[in-house]
């Protein structure tokens, strides 16, 4: 250890490299579920203001984030475990919002037009003390949305009577990513990197 | 404590060479080998560790607070600067031959890459697995560290295996045996590289893992299995020590791993299962006897980290068995009757081992 390897600086190059490819293709990778996903907009449920702004980023809450037998008639809720993915099919309303047509631990399928499939992950999974119902909950990754450093308080103005949506992109495989906020009608999305 | 080996070993070399039983050229060669070999911890790669952290720290504030006037694309292109900046310094250390400062710079680079995990991650509003972006943090820490042999990169290689284990078992409560992947990965390359430090760290994190079975496992109702895995490890450390005696600074650490995993677990089937009081005073009895075994195995063998976790083990177990049986059947003055006999016992064994390492020593 006491003289350093032999080719040390190709190898650092390659370290390098590597671990530039590695970071590249994450951003790459989200920039193109951003551009080309399946765009959606959801309802954010109103939350407690005084929880909303933990630090610098806002968590959002779906009315998708819990299910149970209420509202998910059809899904298949009892095969779904703590920490395993659930693959929720979203049907659009005609006022414009989404309700749950289907929860499965797998892919579904059949895809009926016009559907879109999220996929997640089962937080936590109970039932009713008398085990009739059981309730998950659900994280899609679109749960956190960051704001620019002190402005948190501004935005936690704006979200307390007005009406907040999320953008969400969903790729073909059912991952979603948060694009961003419609808040009151208006559109705030970063523009994509790449 | 390597300063204090050199120390005592010149002192001595200089009475031997005294004496007449080293020669002049003896002594010398002596003292450019220690100098030479086993350098393991120094004062100035300290310092250069330190500084890389500090230096991260810099370089992590001021991309933070830059952040917002930034476009998107120059964020990137910013983090992979400080990325090659870091590893283009290491090669220029490397070059002059301060290799321990380039050891800094790598670790420094590698920091940076678990720094753009994370702003990319908040720039796209990832929020779903913190996890994931541990576990590529890791992957690309190891391979750093595996392929520029740096174990200060390797060591934060396995403590990030195990906070990606940490925050894995955290968000599903169950045991997240990818883990043991990730440990042997990492293992294995402190052992490619021969560096001990880095597998007290491979064992500390083993033992931490196998505990933690106890608590996880059927409800958190598994800690006879951890302590019955201990036993095993340490039956296996004695009879390794035993059966090649030349292997004994390999296995003398790994019984202490053993007899501290052995111990938490007997101790959280006292203390955190509420026993019947039967079965608490058998458990505390055979861990009492364990423990002394174990004073007395570590004394007859010079293991000093055996003996610091028999003492340390022995007074945790006495002070919670006197908090909870305190007001219970077994009272107070029968707990410390019990109590003495047993040190009175100890004290008896230690004294027959010293005359009998004294008879030896007569002998000889």
């Amino acid at each position: 250890m006491s003289s350093a390897p032999r080719y040390f600086l190709p190898l650092l190059i390659i370290v390098a490299l590597v671990q530039s490819a590695a970071l590249f293709k994450m951003v790459y990778d989200k920039d193109r579920l951003l551009n080309t996903g399946h765009e959606i907009t959801m309802p954010v449920k109103p939350l407690d203001p005084r929880d909303l702004f933990r630090g610098d980023y806002v968590t959002l809450g779906y009315d998708v984030s819990t299910l149970n037998k209420s509202n998910t008639p059809e899904g298949r809720i009892a095969e779904l475990r703590a920490g395993s993915a659930a693959f929720v099919t979203l049907r659009p309303k005609a006022d414009g919002g989404w309700t749950v047509k289907d929860v499965a631990p797998a892919f579904p399928s059949q895809v009926a037009a016009g559907d879109v499939v999220l996929k997640g992950r089962v937080g936590n999974a109970w039932a009713q003390a008398d085990g009739s119902e059981k309730t998950v909950s659900v994280r899609y990754g679109i749960e956190s949305y960051f704001v620019p450093e002190g402005t948190g308080r501004a935005l936690e103005n704006q979200v307390r009577d007005h009406k907040i949506e999320a953008i969400v992109a969903v790729g073909s495989d059912g991952t979603a990513a948060l694009k961003g906020l419609v808040i009151d009608g208006e559109r705030h999305v970063d523009p994509p990197l790449l | 404590m390597w300063a204090s080996y050199k120390k005592r070993l010149t002192r001595d070399l200089d009475r031997w060479r005294q004496n007449g039983w080293v020669s002049e050229e003896g002594r010398a060669a002596i003292l450019a080998d220690v100098e030479a070999s086993g350098r393991e911890f120094s004062l100035p790669s300290a310092l250069g560790i330190l500084a890389s952290v500090l230096f991260g720290f810099a370089a992590i504030s001021f991309v933070a607070a830059h952040w917002e006037e930034m476009p998107r694309f120059a964020r990137l292109l910013l983090l992979l600067a400080t990325i090659w900046i870091g590893y283009g310094v290491a090669g220029w250390l490397a070059a002059r031959g301060h290799r321990a400062f380039a050891d800094a710079a790598i670790l420094f680079s590698a920091a940076m890459f678990g720094a753009s995990i994370m702003l990319i991650s908040q720039m796209y509003n990832i929020s779903g697995d913190p996890a994931d972006g541990v576990l590529m943090w890791w992957i690309g820490a190891l391979f750093a560290g595996v392929l520029l042999r740096s174990n200060p990169v390797l060591a934060l290689s396995l403590v990030l295996v195990c906070v990606w284990s940490g925050m894995q078992t955290l968000e599903s409560n169950e045991v997240h045996w990818p883990f043991l992947i990730g440990w042997a990965a990492v293992s294995a390359a402190f052992i490619w590289q021969r560096w001990h430090a880095g597998l007290h760290l491979s064992a500390l994190a083993l033992s931490l893992f196998v505990v933690s079975l106890g608590y996880l496992l059927d409800n958190g109702h598994q800690h006879a299995l951890v302590a019955i895995l201990g036993l095993v490890a340490a039956g296996a450390a004695i009879a390794a020590e035993k059966a090649a005696p030349e292997h004994e600074h390999v296995a003398a650490p790994i019984l202490a791993y053993a007899v501290a995993v052995a111990f938490a677990g007997l101790y959280a089937l006292q203390f955190f299962e509420n026993p019947s009081l039967g079965t608490l005073v058998a458990l505390a009895a055979l861990t009492l006897i364990l423990l002394l075994a174990a004073i007395s195995y570590a004394l007859a063998t010079g293991n000093r980290g055996v003996l610091w976790l028999g003492y340390i083990g022995f007074s945790l177990e006495i002070l919670s068995v006197y908090w909870k049986t305190v007001g219970s059947i077994l009272n107070t003055s029968l707990f410390f009757l019990v109590a003495a006999l047993l040190v009175a016992g100890l004290a008896y064994m230690a004294l027959r081992l010293a005359q009998r390492g004294q008879g030896g020593e007569a002998a000889a």
